[in-house]
């Protein structure tokens, strides 16, 4: 485990990009769950994550965002759940190579915990330790929680990664700007509370990925807050490629790799150790963001 | 006296506060309120006023699922006498997710808040061909068709969904989409008749695009 910390303490890391969008590139329909993919085109989802690391990326994120047996039985695919992260974290292994490290990918279940949902939090624990197992089985080297919404959740989580091995744990929000320089989850959590509830549970690195309607100059105030917050713990910030567009049939991301590209520099000075890149970013996004690492 | 007792109830709702909630009901109820004018005069300003806060970032996901579940608290309590009497909500809205799409808490919280301004809401779930929506629409009369998607991938589905209906003959029948990546040019685009933001500006746009 000290190995990414430590590396991480000497220099900052390139985290890879979107997942879902290359897949949907390759030809996955709307609506199909990906994670298949992970056992029925492996070489496809290896492929991206070889895009990814020839991009400059020395993290490769496995394709398990929707892993969790709870968010599985969604495509009625709970009872594969083990082997599908499994494989998930076989594919990115393979190409992480020696060099490289896999983030073994958990997002959120998909419904809320207790009082506000049905889900107890000794059975969310439950679900999570056994994906956190399949994913270290397949040769994760840390535990990714990410596009979390509810630092109770994260709580969760977090234990069950720390129950199941003792890796590094990384964990992003989803915050939405909620006033001129203030930025909340969904569920109303405020910077703050997100990045010390994190912390607190135990997760080495925290920081945020995608969010809802965040300028480039918000991603970088995020970034400085959370910085701040986070003290000692090393901050991880994943944007998305701007907001998406319709362009004719289509959505496009409306960022270009040199536009992101541009805001490394100031996240880099702002403190942040890890960057990477979400919804709608590619491999071309993350080689012009190479470049400025 | 009883103006106070409606707004304890309007106020319960907001904070959430389920048997408050029911309790006030029977309260009304026992001293001869019509049981529409509680839905009309407690209830429907509760959801409006909790969906507000939620619009300008004051409240959040919990708030706004707290209240739902109070206001169906006290609405188990009403429906049945309002059934009973032949009193049906005067709208019609049928809500769903889009085919390939299957998140459902940002619909699920437009369906809340259009309960709460006492609309008959079909929720059909996720996954939704555009033939489910048509054949909702059709059985239950249908004055408006509520879609939602978080996907960009999914947003194609929306307009699938809106040329489906028009040729199925379904003009009077208004369509009104929403989720994270949709845009007002994106419903200009695909010829539905309105976008909202947030599932507060869903219900003010359910009421213009019905009343249109
Ligand atoms: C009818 O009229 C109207 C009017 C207004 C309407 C409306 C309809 N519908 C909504 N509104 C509006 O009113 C609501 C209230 O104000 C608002 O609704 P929203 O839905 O916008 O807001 C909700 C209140 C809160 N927001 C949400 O509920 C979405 C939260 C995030 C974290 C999210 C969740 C929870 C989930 N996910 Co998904 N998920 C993400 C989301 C990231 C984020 N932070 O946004 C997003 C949307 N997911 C994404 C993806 C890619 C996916 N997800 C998937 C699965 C899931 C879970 C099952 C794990 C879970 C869903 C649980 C559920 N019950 O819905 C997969 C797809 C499954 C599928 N086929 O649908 C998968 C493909 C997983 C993957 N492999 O990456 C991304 C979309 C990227 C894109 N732009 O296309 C994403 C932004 C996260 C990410 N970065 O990966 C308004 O938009």
């Amino acid at each position: 485990m000290n190995d990414l910390l430590s590396a991480l303490a000497a220099r900052p890391l390139l985290c890879d990009g979107a997942m879902g969008t290359q897949l949907l590139a390759n030809g996955l329909h709307a609506g199909e769950c990906g994670m298949l993919w992970n056992t029925e085109y492996p070489e496809i989802v290896s492929g991206v994550h070889e895009a990814y690391r020839r991009a400059g990326c020395n993290l490769v994120t496995t394709n398990t965002f929707e892993g969790s047996s709870f968010a599985l039985a969604r495509h009625g695919l709970d009872g594969r759940m083990a082997e599908l992260n499994r494989a998930g974290a076989q594919n990115a292994r393979q190409i992480a190579g020696d060099s490289g490290w896999v983030l073994g990918d958990i997002g959120p279940f998909g419904d809320f915990l207790e009082p506000l949902g049905d889900m107890t939090a000794e059975q969310l624990h439950t679900i999570y330790c056994a994906q956190a197992q399949a994913l270290l089985e397949g040769g994760a080297d840390a535990l990714l929680v990410e596009t979390m919404s509810d630092p109770a959740e994260v709580e969760v989580a977090v234990a069950a990664a720390k129950e199941s091995g003792s890796l590094p744990i990384v964990t992003t929000y989803a915050f939405q700007k909620n006033g001129d320089t203030e930025f909340r989850t969904m569920m109303g959590t405020s910077v703050e509370e997100a990045m010390g509830r994190a912390i607190a549970a135990g997760a080495h690195i925290v920081g945020a990925n995608c969010g809802t309607g965040l300028s480039f100059a918000d991603y970088l105030e995020l970034a400085r807050q959370m910085v701040r917050l986070a003290g000692k713990t090393p901050v991880i910030l994943q944007p998305n490629a701007g907001s998406p567009q319709m362009v004719g049939e289509k959505t496009v991301y409306c960022a270009t790799p040199e536009e992101m590209a541009a805001l490394v520099p100031a996240l880099l000075q702002a403190g942040v150790r890890i960057i990477g890149g979400c919804c709608g970013t590619s491999p071309a996004h993350l080689a012009a963001m190479s470049c400025r690492l | 006296m009883l103006m106070n007792t409606f707004q304890e109830l309007t106020d319960a709702v907001e904070k959430g506060n389920r048997k408050e909630a029911a309790r006030l009901t029977q309260v009304l109820l026992d001293a001869g309120t019509a049981p529409l004018e509680i839905v009309e005069s407690a209830l429907v300003p509760a959801m409006s006023n909790v969906g507000e806060k939620f619009k300008n970032n004051q409240v959040f996901v919990p708030e706004m699922l707290i209240a739902a579940r109070a206001m169906k608290e006290a609405m188990a309590i009403i429906q049945p006498l309002l059934t009973a009497a032949g009193i049906v909500p005067k709208y019609t809205a049928v809500i769903g997710t889009v085919q390939g799409d299957l998140h459902d808490i940002g619909k699920n919280l437009v369906a809340m808040m259009l309960k709460g301004a006492n609309f008959n809401v079909i929720d059909v779930g996720i996954n939704v061909p555009p033939e489910k929506f048509i054949a909702a629409a059709r059985e239950n009369n249908a004055q408006l068709v509520g879609l939602s998607a978080l996907l960009t991938t999914t947003m194609p589905a929306m307009k699938t969904i809106v040329d489906a209906m028009r040729a199925a003959g379904l003009n009077n029948v208004k369509i009104m989409i929403g989720g994270a990546p949709i845009t007002q040019q994106f419903a200009n685009e695909i010829g539905a008749d309105g976008y909202s933001p947030d599932a507060a500006s869903a219900v003010d746009l359910a009421h213009k695009l019905v009343a249109a």
